[in-house]
């Protein structure tokens, strides 16, 4: 009896820890739950925090909204893999726990210091896996915080506007998904003559990272 | 244009029904290696149908972002991982393979790589003279030339400076690429159609000469009947999402596999151990981990201009590593930059002023092996770094600080644990002090070969030296898996090479 009742709160218990008490995300996700989307606001934050010469967060970067995008791109195997991961981290406060008394509690609920110092831990690990762990989150912050066209313009990176000659080879192939009959060009259309030259890095930006107009 | 294509290209939207093919020749895979071959053999005048899982890409397809882009581009997300040592590898999946998001560096092996290969695996007739002609039609063929002044760009002139102060040899970048524009977005896929990518390159010449290109095929089997290999099968699969499509067949006097050093060995295995007679299918596997150092300097670079990696140093190739400048889209160049906050984001301001350059090592004593998993047909890899050629490693990471001081750079991010985020001078690179350990870097490798090596004795090997399997009639293997171990330098062009003389041979022959 008394194992039974064990076996229920300790089952109650990672419930509640689990899945219980997350925000609803502030914006809607195709593949994140919402436990996953507080991790990640959380570790983008406390990796970028606001302000600064460079200056949005991480959750301004929109780094939970392209991780969702990506996660919805991956194949179902490796986005399994991502996800376990996010979960690892979140309560992985369990074992290696944060400073202060309340530093048990799971990721998402962290004071920002506190936020930073766990990650600071799984960074300077001396477990080359707790280690591997951290530097696949901080690729993947990192990867989605330089997806924002807003930074990559701060930053000076952002793709440049190139118009694309039309090659043999787009008379030949039609766009991805697309059938052959939606083939735009034709044996006539191929561009000739000598190459342009070469692109401008202080030229116009690629629409889509260009400033948007007010 | 040398005249309209007669050929056919198909894409998914083609695969209404079942399909079933007759064909000389089937080549499964379209990257440099299937491409080169697949066009040898129908400008022969072979039958040839050429399969690609991967859809073909026009520049609108092209997703600029490096995380995005690898999910469409890349099998497994470009989330494949070794076990044992984990290093992240990838191989593309659309058409033209890898050629569509490599930087075109095409070099050629070392002749002490090819005197290695030759005495090792018992190999009469891959010297040289035996390999040059290959190597000279190819370079032609594909504009293969030192990347051009003009778009070198600062990251890359930074490169040879460093390499004149320090007395070491430096050359442009040989790459395949007519017209270059500097873009830097090798990696994503060429908006300025300047790099000749096999889809835009091989491709088209074999479906002038008649080859047949069946896009988004996934073969799944080989078929063979009383040991002599009688063609493929498989199914259509959608771009990107994988989902299944109608069956396909192809029935052929012969097969050619260049579906890559990490997909071949589970094709074969999945088609009943085919060709494995020899028990070397799949072992072997062997890597070029790359180490990756980033210099700040005091002036601005502009470093989204200049070629990709458009400058390379084979001063310490004997020595087990080869030196190239590196560029990337700028989310997957950032994922190296350590620190927090508000440090890291001052780091991330300082990309503008920042040169990556990077050493592959050749590791010719680290091995592993691929397995097919339970399900499906990724890859399941192990491989295993010994100590030795972490120590090359190590010894290569000095010598990329020392390059970047020499250079004018007023500090360094070298990315290894355990090491101050930042060094701001030679003498604290000098005094670094314990011996590296594999695991105090992040290693990655697009570089793999070994696991269908060629050699002159069948039980050693599980190809000969023109691509021939030792125990199935019919088949041949023209991906680097054929290497007998590391070419010294970026494998593509030897690949390229002996996949012109084994579709050569096998054209003659049929």
């Amino acid at each position: 009896m008394l194992g039974w009742m064990l076996v229920t709160g300790l089952l109650a218990a990672v419930v509640v820890r689990t899945r219980v008490g997350y925000p609803r995300p502030p914006r809607p996700t195709v593949r994140l739950t919402a436990p996953e989307a507080a991790f990640l606001a959380g570790a983008a934050d406390a990796t970028f925090p606001p302000g600064g010469a460079l200056e949005p967060s991480g959750t301004e970067a929109g780094v939970v909204e392209y991780v969702d995008r990506w996660l919805d791109a991956l194949p179902r195997r490796n986005r399994s893999l991502i996800r376990a991961l996010l979960f690892l981290m979140e309560h992985a406060t369990l074992v290696f726990p944060a400073p202060g008394l309340d530093g048990w509690r799971r990721f998402s609920v962290l004071r920002p210091e506190q936020q930073v110092a766990v990650l600071r831990g799984w960074a300077r690990s001396r477990l080359p896996l707790r280690r591997l762990a951290f530097t696949s989150l901080r690729a993947v912050l990192a990867m989605a915080y330089l997806g924002s066209p807003a930074v990559l313009r701060r930053l000076g990176l952002a793709p440049l506007a190139i118009e694309s000659p039309i090659h043999e080879a787009d008379t030949l192939y039609p766009r991805v998904g697309a059938s052959r009959d939606t083939i735009r060009w034709r044996a006539e259309d191929v561009t000739r003559g000598a190459a342009p030259p070469p692109v401008d890095p202080r030229g116009p930006l690629h629409p889509d990272y260009a400033e948007p107009r007010p | 244009m040398r005249g309209a294509p007669v050929g056919e290209v198909r894409v998914f939207a083609d695969y209404a029904d079942d399909v079933s093919e007759q064909a000389d020749v089937v080549v499964v895979g379209s990257g440099p290696c299937g491409a080169v071959a697949a066009k040898e053999l129908a400008c022969a005048g072979r039958r040839v149908i050429l399969l690609e899982e991967g859809p073909p890409f026009t520049p609108p397809d092209f997703e600029l972002d490096g995380g995005l882009s690898m999910t469409r581009t890349m099998r497994e997300g470009g989330l494949r991982f070794t076990r044992g040592t984990p290093l992240a590898t990838m191989q593309a999946i659309g058409l033209g393979g890898g050629s569509l998001v490599n930087s075109a560096i095409c070099a050629r092996a070392p002749d002490f790589v090819l005197e290695g290969w030759c005495r090792e695996a018992g190999l009469e007739h891959t010297t040289r003279s035996d390999l040059d002609p290959h190597y000279d039609a190819l370079e032609k063929e594909l504009g293969i030339g030192p990347t051009p002044e003009n778009v070198l760009g600062a990251r890359n002139l930074l490169f040879a400076r460093a390499c004149d102060a320090l007395g070491w040899s430096s050359e442009p970048m040989p790459r395949n690429v007519r017209g270059c524009r500097g873009s830097g977005e090798c990696f994503t896929g060429c908006r300025t159609r300047a790099k000749q990518s096999m889809d835009l390159a091989m491709v088209p010449t074999a479906l002038r000469a008649g080859a047949r290109v069946l896009t988004s095929v996934q073969v799944r089997e080989v078929l063979h009947e009383r040991g002599r290999v009688v063609g493929v099968a498989g199914r259509a699969v959608a771009p990107f999402s994988g989902r299944p499509g109608p069956a396909v067949r192809v029935r052929a006097r012969a097969v050619v596999l260049a579906a890559g050093c990490m997909a071949t060995p589970v094709l074969l295995r999945r088609s009943g151990e085919l060709a494995n007679g020899s028990g070397q299918l799949g072992e072997n596997l062997q890597f070029h981990p790359g180490v990756a150092v980033t210099g700040v300097f005091p002036d601005p670079l502009e470093p989204t201009f200049g070629a990709t990696q458009g400058y390379q140093s084979l001063q310490f190739v004997r020595e087990g590593f080869k030196l190239e400048t590196l560029w990337a889209p700028p989310g997957v160049l950032a994922v190296r930059t350590p620190g927090f906050g508000h440090t890291l984001k001052q780091r991330l301001l300082e990309m503008g002023h920042s040169a990556t350059w990077d050493a592959i090592v050749s590791c010719t004593r680290s091995r592993g092996s691929v397995r097919p998993r339970r399900r499906g047909l990724d890859p399941l890899l192990s491989w295993r770094f010994h100590p030795e050629d972490v120590a090359t490693a190590e010894r290569a990471l000095h010598v990329l600080a020392r390059m970047f001081f020499a250079a004018g750079a007023h500090k360094i991010v070298p990315g290894v644990h355990g090491l101050p985020d930042e060094l701001t001078s030679p003498e604290a690179v000098e005094r670094l002090g314990r011996p590296l350990r594999a695991s105090d870097l992040t290693w990655a490798s697009t570089h793999a070969f070994g696991t269908a090596r060629m050699h002159g004795d069948p039980g050693q090997g599980v190809v000969d030296e023109l691509g021939r399997a030792h125990d199935a009639e019919g088949l041949w293997i023209v991906d680097t898996g054929i290497f007998p171990r590391s070419p010294g330098v970026n494998p593509m062009f030897t690949g390229m090479a002996l996949a012109r003389r084994a579709a050569r041979a096998l054209a003659e022959q049929l």
